[in-house]
């Protein structure tokens, strides 16, 4: 008798270790590592809300952006592909074409719209759906040397490209391996890195007939000027060896006296280079007074085919409550994209961030066309050949134009 | 004596060959089908497009520019291998005190991934802060700093340059086996007819060597087309395509854009492309050795 009790009571533990696995739910999501933070972070992240939520599971993968979308090609053909996923905005368009991106609408009610700056939320809409949300949120200002700037006797920030070109000849100047600007010349965004001239000489990357902006007036008198910045020796020789970090590496070493870059260098310096002078101010604008920074945002996307959306909504829920998005906009330097993160003092009193979000009414976004990648990688090109001195500005920018034209489809 | 059937090599190496059909075959498969097809950013297919995907890589000038540099590399990196390794090899393999000390630090660099050293070469040739820049300043080669990777005229003859180098260890493995195989007394007959150093290496040296240097070319052919972490960590192709091959076109085409078809069709190609050459290659010297 006890024996059959016994039994039974160990066939119901079965039973209801059985249901319990049953019942647990796996969210996958992956990230890109933003930084060596971002793992821990959304780590802490899972495990705070398995305990909120015992029957799910959380699970984390880290990826390094530049293996990102190469890793979510490779999973999303073989059908497996994470719940969740961290991804450029510019890459969404091509993931809502082919129906891999859910829409979001169904479970955003008004209170969590209104967690948002509506500028970041409307890059991830198309055809009236949200089909992202801001993760992190990015915009492009100058820094500069202030050491640099009082031993060439400049007194006032350059704000025009007219003065900028002035300036940083006085810059360079100053010694051999002393450069006054900065100029990224290669892998990734050094086409942005041409935009910030031709959005000051008033250019539009996509002009209103749907055709490349590249082969007008803007993109000729912009690459000029990073040319003859080139030619007088104000940037840093060989700028077509120079990637991003290479160019930050430069102004960290007090060796750059302005280059345009994200906010993540104002944390870089804090780390690395504690004593250097610096200020961040508005990039350059051009003769009528037109001026572009870059606004980038990444989105947090669900994926169509995931079996567990709406776990996965709660954790997404979570992830955009105002203590953890403070969490996460500290650590990795990103702009605040709620406004209740953005009220909190470690944002609200910090002078560079204070700079970048000043340029936010002049942000532009990738635009939303399929193929970007290609058309961004065909501008670093025709901009690394005038770089170079291989071709004339003109001509490099009218091929470049027409190439794009035919991923555009005109 | 009869043989069991199960005896048979043919029957014997089916394990094998089954192996290496599911690992090489059904890919190669999958390829061929995906480069005939329209295919979405994603990898799914959408209907098959009439060898559109081909035509569009042979007309893309980016591709007959990769193709060229192609055959400059994998010949350059070959060819230079092997003039490099043939000496160190003698040398390594003539008797001297620390010669295996010195065998060592030969064979070194072939512990370190390829990707790493891409990557420490990258610091060395950074033009304002790498070794190489003040090495050859204090040596008072130069007064200025080289910007190595700012253009492919100096970009691609270092890359090659790194290519030799990490290729070297495992091409003299090779020799190294090769001239332990040489009997020492066609050596010693030689000298007592009077024979030069240049007349034995060429006499005795070289015709026994040529299996040994056919098989390194062989493999290092093959290892070199489709290398892709000097290339890609030193300049990703750059500037403005100038540095790309093959390979690293592939990958742009595949996971920089997208075109996913065209990636593929372009695979088929290069797979094509060193197939007949090896089988050209091999065929070649096979029919020299038997004559």
């Amino acid at each position: 008798m006890r024996k059959l009790a016994f039994t039974t009571a160990l066939a119901g533990a079965a039973f209801l270790s059985l249901a319990g696995m049953a019942a647990a739910e796996t969210v996958r999501v992956t990230v890109a590592e933003y930084s060596s933070k971002t793992g821990p972070y959304f780590e802490e992240a899972a495990k705070a809300f398995e305990e909120a939520n015992p029957d799910a599971d959380i699970q984390i993968e880290v990826v390094p952006w530049d293996v990102l979308l190469q890793k979510l090609t490779t999973d999303i053909s073989g059908g497996a592909n994470a719940d969740l996923s961290i991804i450029g905005t510019r890459w969404l368009i091509d993931f809502v074409e082919q129906g891999i991106a859910a829409p979001l609408d169904e479970y955003m009610s008004d209170e969590f719209k209104d967690r948002f700056f509506p500028v970041f939320l409307e890059p991830s809409v198309m055809d009236g759906k949200t089909y992202g949300l801001p993760i992190a949120a990015s915009a492009r200002a100058m820094y500069y040397n202030k050491d640099l700037f009082e031993q060439a006797g400049i007194e006032e920030v350059p704000d025009t490209w007219e003065e900028l070109a002035a300036a940083a000849e006085k810059i360079s100047a100053l010694g051999d391996d002393i450069a006054g600007f900065g100029l990224q010349g290669k892998e990734i965004e050094t086409d942005v890195y041409f935009y910030y001239a031709f959005w000051a000489h008033g250019g539009e990357l996509v002009e209103d007939d749907g055709t490349s902006g590249l082969d007008s007036e803007a993109a000729y008198k912009a690459a000029e000027t990073y040319k003859s910045l080139i030619d007088s020796g104000a940037t840093q020789p060989g700028v077509t060896s120079y990637n991003r970090e290479d160019v930050q590496n430069l102004f960290k070493q007090g060796k750059v006296g302005m280059m345009i870059t994200a906010p993540f260098l104002s944390n870089q310096i804090k780390e690395e280079a504690p004593d250097l002078e610096y200020g961040v101010a508005a990039i350059p604008a051009g003769p009528d007074g037109d001026r572009g920074t870059y606004g980038v945002t990444d989105s947090i996307i669900m994926f169509e085919n995931s079996e567990n959306k709406e776990l996965a909504w709660k954790f997404l829920d979570m992830l955009f409550t105002t203590e953890w998005r403070a969490k996460f906009t500290e650590g990795e330097g990103f702009l605040p994209v709620n406004p209740e993160v953005a009220k909190q003092p470690a944002f609200a009193d910090n002078a560079d961030l204070k700079a970048f979000t000043d340029l936010l009414p002049d942000a532009r976004f990738a635009p939303v066309i399929p193929g970007w990648e290609e058309i961004a990688a065909k501008t670093s090109d025709a901009v690394q050949k005038i770089y170079l001195g291989d071709a004339e500005p003109k001509a490099a920018l009218d091929a470049a134009a027409e190439e794009i034209n035919g991923i555009l489809g005109n | 004596m009869i043989r069991s059937p199960l005896t048979n090599p043919y029957v014997l190496i089916l394990p094998g060959f089954l192996l290496a059909a599911f690992i090489i075959l059904w890919p190669l498969y999958q390829l061929g089908l995906i480069s005939l097809n329209e295919v979405n950013r994603f990898g799914q297919l959408r209907g098959f497009n009439d060898a559109e995907n081909y035509i569009a890589v042979f007309t893309d000038p980016d591709f007959l520019g990769a193709l060229w540099r192609t055959a400059i590399w994998t010949g350059g990196i070959v060819i230079g291998t092997l003039l490099v390794s043939v000496p160190v090899a003698m040398i390594l393999n003539d008797d001297f005190y620390g010669r295996s000390i010195a065998r060592v630090i030969i064979m070194l660099p072939w512990a370190v991934s390829l990707t790493m050293t891409a990557i420490v070469w990258r610091w060395a040739l950074s033009g304002e802060s790498g070794m190489l820049n003040s090495g050859l300043q204090n040596l008072g080669l130069i007064d200025q700093n080289i910007q190595w990777l700012a253009r492919a005229s100096t970009a691609f003859p270092v890359q090659i340059m790194i290519g030799i180098l990490v290729t070297i260890p495992f091409t003299t493995t090779i020799f190294l086996g090769g001239l332990s195989s040489i009997p020492d007394d066609l050596y010693e007959a030689a000298r007592l007819e009077g024979a030069s150093r240049w007349q034995t290496f060429r006499e005795i040296t070289l015709p026994l060597m040529k299996p040994f240097l056919n098989i390194s070319i062989v493999l290092n052919m093959i290892y070199v087309f489709n290398s892709f972490p000097i290339i890609w960590a030193t300049t990703q192709g750059g500037p403005a395509n100038s540095t790309d091959i093959l390979v690293t076109y592939l990958y742009k085409l595949g996971f920089r854009f997208g075109k996913l078809g065209e990636a593929s069709a372009l695979s088929v190609m290069m797979f094509a492309l060193l197939l007949a050459f090896t089988i050209l290659y091999v065929s070649l010297a096979m029919r020299r050795d038997s004559k």
